[in-house]
């Protein structure tokens, strides 16, 4: 087996495994969670739940990533909101704005869409890695973060950052042959999508849930999320 | 053993709600400097998050196919009784509960009633600070977590009426508005009954106090023991349903709020078509229909600022209301201290800390924060809707020697009724 089969394999057949299990266990995660019960809240709101949402997603999304010291906490934490922030910012635009990523999602969902130009999403993923680098560092020496940190979150930060080194490489043509270095990028975008629905990168999802129930919380209070 | 209790409790806590948002937390250790007491003490086991492990050990080692894996490959712990306590003093001590935390992370994490559901595994287990206990023990028995008797609750009322020559009415039927007071206001603020009297009374309100449903505080919620509070509850309940009153008004104190409020209602059956209030909103109601009068500008002498009870403010949502009374009472020299309203700092007084004597040196320090809020501003008075924080700021204020002012909103508002 030489380095072009290896790719075929891990762009191929294998990457589909590993988004079948992705989908699967994530969809497992969800279920479950939606099964373990939702007892009805029968507290007589004073303001409105549904204010709360809107309000806490939009606040969520569009004020504090860009303006983070309305939560005061800032300047206390800039690290970890300028890195984790930036990393996010990153992630995102990469995964769905990079032209090679918007093309492997037009094969899959057979449509595609505008992406950013090369160094546009050359910078951000430079960026994100050193976002992730700065975080580590962070999480090593913050006494808080290593009280916090378990041995699976250092796993997840090793999954995460390996695809971006890989790509990164891959488009600058470092260190390895082409082949070999996009191998090495699909074999751990492959792994990292088979581990997401075990670990705490899943938070993508749950996110969604925490910030309703924050919103809702708040919004029956008639208080600001 | 005590451990299995604690972990049965939390079994049957964790819902969709509780895992869904422990599921969502990324350690990334945001609510550190969101919590009072990490700022005060920089010991990091106060981390909101980090108070909340008994219940994410119990959660995932049970329910979650990775929980098990780490556990049976000892990535994970389980809880011990030792875990619980240490835990215990952690989340009793060193907690108000007061969910600043949830304003800060980054996923809207609840971590209050988060914390509120670890708390009540150690209730189950019986792992919780003796002061507490004791005081809870006396509301059970006597009625009271200070011990007052129904003698004494008598005696004392009849003493401050004549005292302040102001009515307090005792069990009448069918009147609108039972208001119950706090035992704290009893023994050490009997100026609050007394302002709040002249205030109902003022305003024309029928309303009585009841010598059976006589104590607001639930002692069974700082403990988060489920079957005491809903008896302490129950115990107003009935009341309110002999007397056949419309609504029950809760008198200046935050938890008692947030139990009556917030939570009876999920946890047992509450009488019907009775209402809940408190007295920051009652007063505000009465002043903006007219009922009673205020005289404008009556405190301009000298900068007064207004304390955020977290379980009024940001759990309650009562913030607007007094501030309006405080704008009029001293439309030159009212000022916020920062940061203020749902982003508040907690006095350090509140879930039942102040009961503690162990956790006395602990909720000093996190009150030294607050003494500097007030001096950035140069208060000369500072002005709250909770018997529970006027007493932590009362202590608080003696012991750093400042020089600031405490004082009850409803007791401003009697001296300016016109």
């Amino acid at each position: 087996m030489d380095w072009t089969e290896i790719l075929q394999f891990f762009r191929g057949s294998f990457f589909k495994i590993s988004l079948l299990v992705f989908v699967g266990g994530m969809t497992y995660r969800l279920v479950r969670i939606l099964l373990l019960g939702w007892p009805r809240d029968r507290v007589k709101s004073r303001g409105s739940k549904a204010t709360g949402v809107v309000k806490t997603y939009l606040k969520g999304l569009l004020v504090l990533p860009f303006i983070p010291w309305v939560k005061r906490t800032f300047n206390k934490n800039a690290l970890t909101y300028i890195a984790g922030g930036l990393f996010h910012l990153s992630l995102v635009l990469v995964i769905f704005f990079a032209t090679p990523h918007m093309l492997v999602w037009k094969s899959l969902l057979g449509f595609g869409w505008p992406t950013l130009s090369f160094p546009v999403s050359d910078w951000l993923a430079a960026i994100g890695i050193i976002a992730l680098i700065v975080l580590l560092i962070n999480r090593l020496t913050h006494p808080v973060l290593k009280l916090l940190t378990r041995s699976p979150l250092w796993l997840n930060w090793t999954l995460v950052f390996l695809p971006f080194v890989t790509g990164y490489a891959m488009t600058h043509h470092m260190l390895f042959r082409y082949e070999v270095l996009f191998g090495l990028h699909m074999i751990t975008v492959d792994v990292l999508l088979i581990w997401i629905p075990l670990g705490r990168i899943s938070h993508f999802l749950f996110y969604f849930f925490s910030r309703t129930i924050h919103g809702a919380q708040a919004g029956k209070r008639a208080v600001t999320p | 053993m005590k451990t299995q209790s604690a972990i049965n409790t939390y079994v049957k806590e964790i819902g969709g709600w509780a895992a869904s948002q422990l599921e969502a937390c990324t350690r990334c250790g945001l609510c550190a400097d969101a919590c009072h007491f990490y700022q005060a003490t920089g010991n990091p086991e106060y981390t909101p998050v980090w108070k909340t492990e008994p219940l994410r050990r119990a959660y995932e080692q049970r329910f979650t196919i990775a929980g098990r894996l780490k556990l049976a490959v000892g990535l994970d712990k389980p809880v011990t009784d030792e875990d619980l306590k240490h835990w215990s003093t952690i989340v009793y001590e060193a907690c108000t509960l007061c969910n600043k935390c949830a304003m800060v992370c980054p996923m809207g994490i609840q971590l209050g009633p988060l914390i509120h559901d670890v708390r009540s595994g150690m209730a189950a287990a019986g792992v919780v600070p003796g002061d507490l206990v004791a005081a809870t023990m006396k509301q059970k028995d006597v009625g009271s977590p200070l011990g007052v008797t129904d003698k004494t609750w008598a005696e004392r009322m009849e003493w401050i009426g004549d005292e302040w020559e102001v009515k307090i009415p005792m069990d009448v039927q069918s009147a609108d508005t039972l208001v119950v007071f706090t035992s704290i206001e009893l023994m050490k603020f009997p100026d609050n009954i007394a302002a709040i009297a002249k205030i109902m009374d003022k305003a024309g309100e029928k309303w009585t106090t009841s010598s059976k449903g006589r104590e607001v505080v639930n002692f069974g919620y700082f403990e988060a023991d489920e079957e005491l509070t809903k008896l302490f509850l129950s115990r107003v309940f009935d009341a309110a349903k002999e007397l056949g009153v419309k609504r029950i008004m809760i008198s200046e104190c935050g938890h008692a709020y947030d139990a009556f409020r917030w939570t009876a209602a999920n946890i047992m059956d509450m009488p019907k078509n009775v209402a809940i209030t408190h007295i920051a909103q009652v007063m505000h109601d009465f002043w903006k229909a007219g009922r009673i009068r205020l005289k404008k500008g009556a405190y301009d002498d000298g900068t007064v600022t207004f304390h955020d009870s977290c379980k009024i403010q940001r759990r309650g949502g009562i913030i607007k209301e007094p501030r309006e009374i405080l704008k009029w009472l001293a439309p030159s020299s009212f000022k916020e201290m920062t940061p203020n309203k749902e982003q508040a700092l907690c006095c350090g007084g509140g879930g039942g800390v102040i009961s503690i004597q162990e956790a006395d040196p602990l909720r000093f320090a996190v009150f030294g924060m607050k003494v500097d809020q007030m001096k950035e501003i140069g208060a000369k008075s500072v002005c709250m809707v909770c018997s529970n924080c006027r007493l932590q700021f009362t202590e608080g204020v003696a012991h750093f020697g400042s020089d600031v002012k405490v004082r009850g909103l409803s007791e401003m508002v009697s001296q300016a009724l016109e």
